[in-house]
């Protein structure tokens, strides 16, 4: 931290987080964690959008991007791309892929310690 | 006439004469010499309510400088806490972003942004320091971190984009002005009327127009904002008003310093004030190119992102480069941890855990 004897040396973004969302609260909806994926649907991108979104639209026109990697990209804390998403994605900008259900991420080798518990046992 | 010559009138009248003569010419000499003194003594009078005058002008002058420097370091030195403040939430806005703390950052930074805004405004009417030292912006950019440094910046909104930017050294000072009459706007006008923000492009430059619904300005007001508006305006802060207005002088301090002009003197078609700051085309650039092109992140190296092809229902197909699988292969080289007896154990151990378990789900309360 610099001294307050010195503070040309400190810069902080010119348009605070809380302006780019207009001081709307963060969608409390379970639609976006972090590695929600989403992309760009073929609707036209209209011209007056603000540079942020058009950022996102940018981030994402190259294929499905995570939603910690977008806000990776934008410097931005993960709430406020949070609401610039699920702004995007209902006015149809962007097409959201629900991220793989946890409960298939099983490990092979506990299923084969399972089975070998079970041959013990029973078998 | 020799009673005549008896008359003790005439005789009298002969020896009064050349006295009344010497008495009147005596007069004339006083009255003479009293006017000069008279004339001497008003110039003296006048050089002392001169030097007077003078003095007190420099005295107030020293008192104002002395106000000023004190108040000067003084907002320096919170300017540099609100910066540094700001720094500290932003640090924390990223590590806490999903977090439902991030509500509570965002309003404290807010409260922050207002703040330092106050300190600046009275930084400038000092001949102080303005703050940051900022890259080029755009209009936009420059008009929007105007509104997040009020309070009710909800209220305001940014109608038009310009294709216009700033150079660095016009974005500050811009930006303090705009916030200054968007404070003004928000403050005379009703709590929820819209405060509109457009731009245009004009041959001179770039105007922003600030448009009100609020109850306008008086004559007296008008005057008053004209006066301190005006490139000549006094920057007296001793002479601000109780409780002070800084708004409109320190407006005018920045239009002067920095060659921007702002005009409140029209009113706007909802019936309040409209404020136009014109930018001139010396303090504008093109729009700046982005620090670095946000890229689509592929991590596969050279390979360049082919923009992928649509399946039927338009979604894009992405094209893998690795193993879709999402479950870890079984490693064949590594040896079972446990040998059999052992995970049998286990497994007898946790058949036990989960039948205890259900009998003291029965035991404590029936199952409905």
């Amino acid at each position: 931290m610099s001294t307050p004897g010195d503070p040309e040396a400190l810069s902080v973004e010119l348009v605070r987080p809380y302006v780019i969302t207009n001081g709307r609260g963060l969608p409390d909806d379970d639609q976006f964690n972090l590695i929600t994926l989403v992309t760009t649907s073929d609707q036209p991108r209209p011209s007056h959008l603000d540079p942020e979104k058009h950022s996102v639209l940018d981030l994402c026109s190259g294929g499905l991007l995570s939603v910690a990697e977008i806000a990776g990209h934008m410097k931005l804390p993960i709430g406020i791309v949070k609401v610039l998403l699920s702004d995007l994605s209902a006015d149809g900008f962007l097409v959201v892929r629900a991220p793989v259900p946890p409960a298939q991420l099983v490990d092979v080798s506990l299923l084969q310690e399972v089975l070998n518990g079970l041959q013990a046992r029973f078998g | 006439m020799t009673h005549y010559i008896q008359d003790p009138a005439l005789w009298a009248l002969i020896a009064g004469t050349p006295l009344a003569a010497t008495v009147i010419v005596r007069e004339r000499r006083a009255r003479t010499k009293t006017r000069r003194e008279k004339a001497v003594v008003e110039s003296r009078y006048a050089e002392l309510e001169g030097s007077y005058a003078a003095s007190v002008h420099e005295a107030r002058i020293r008192a104002e400088d002395a106000t000023k420097s004190a108040l000067k370091s003084a907002m320096r030195t919170l300017q540099g806490l609100a910066n540094e403040q700001q720094l500290a939430i932003s640090k924390a806005q990223g590590k806490y972003g999903e977090h439902y703390v991030l509500q509570d950052l965002l309003e404290i930074d807010h409260m922050n942004s207002q703040f330092g805004r106050r300190a600046q405004a009275i930084a400038v009417l000092c001949d102080g320091w303005l703050g940051r030292q900022r890259a080029d912006a755009s209009v936009y950019d420059v008009v929007r971190s105007a509104k997040g440094r009020i309070r009710h910046y909800t209220r305001v909104e940014i109608r038009s984009q310009s294709n216009f930017a700033m150079t660095g050294r016009a974005v500050e000072p811009v930006a303090l002005a705009l916030a200054e009459l968007l404070d003004n706007a928000t403050s005379y006008s009703a709590p929820d009327s819209p405060i509109d923000i457009t731009t245009r492009t004009v041959p001179k430059g770039v105007c922003i127009i600030i448009d009100d619904a609020g109850v306008g300005m008086n004559e007296e007001e008008k005057k008053r904002a004209d006066h301190l508006l005006s490139p000549q305006g006094p920057t007296d802060i001793t002479a601000l008003g109780n409780p002070p207005q800084f708004g409109f002088a320190v407006i005018g301090v920045l239009a002067a310093r920095y060659g921007f002009s702002v005009s409140v003197d029209s009113s706007s078609p909802y019936g309040g004030v409209r404020a136009v700051v014109l930018i001139p085309e010396e303090l504008l650039t093109s729009m700046p190119e982005p620090e670095e092109a946000p890229m689509p992140s592929r991590t596969s190296g050279a390979a360049a992102p082919e923009v992928s092809t649509s399946t039927p229902g338009g979604l894009p197909k992405r094209s893998r480069k690795g193993s879709i699988s999402i479950v870890p292969q079984a490693d064949s080289t590594r040896a079972p941890a446990r040998t059999e007896a052992e995970t049998a154990s286990i497994m007898a151990a946790f058949q036990l855990g989960t039948q205890s378990g259900r009998s003291a789900n029965t035991e404590g309360h029936d199952p409905q």
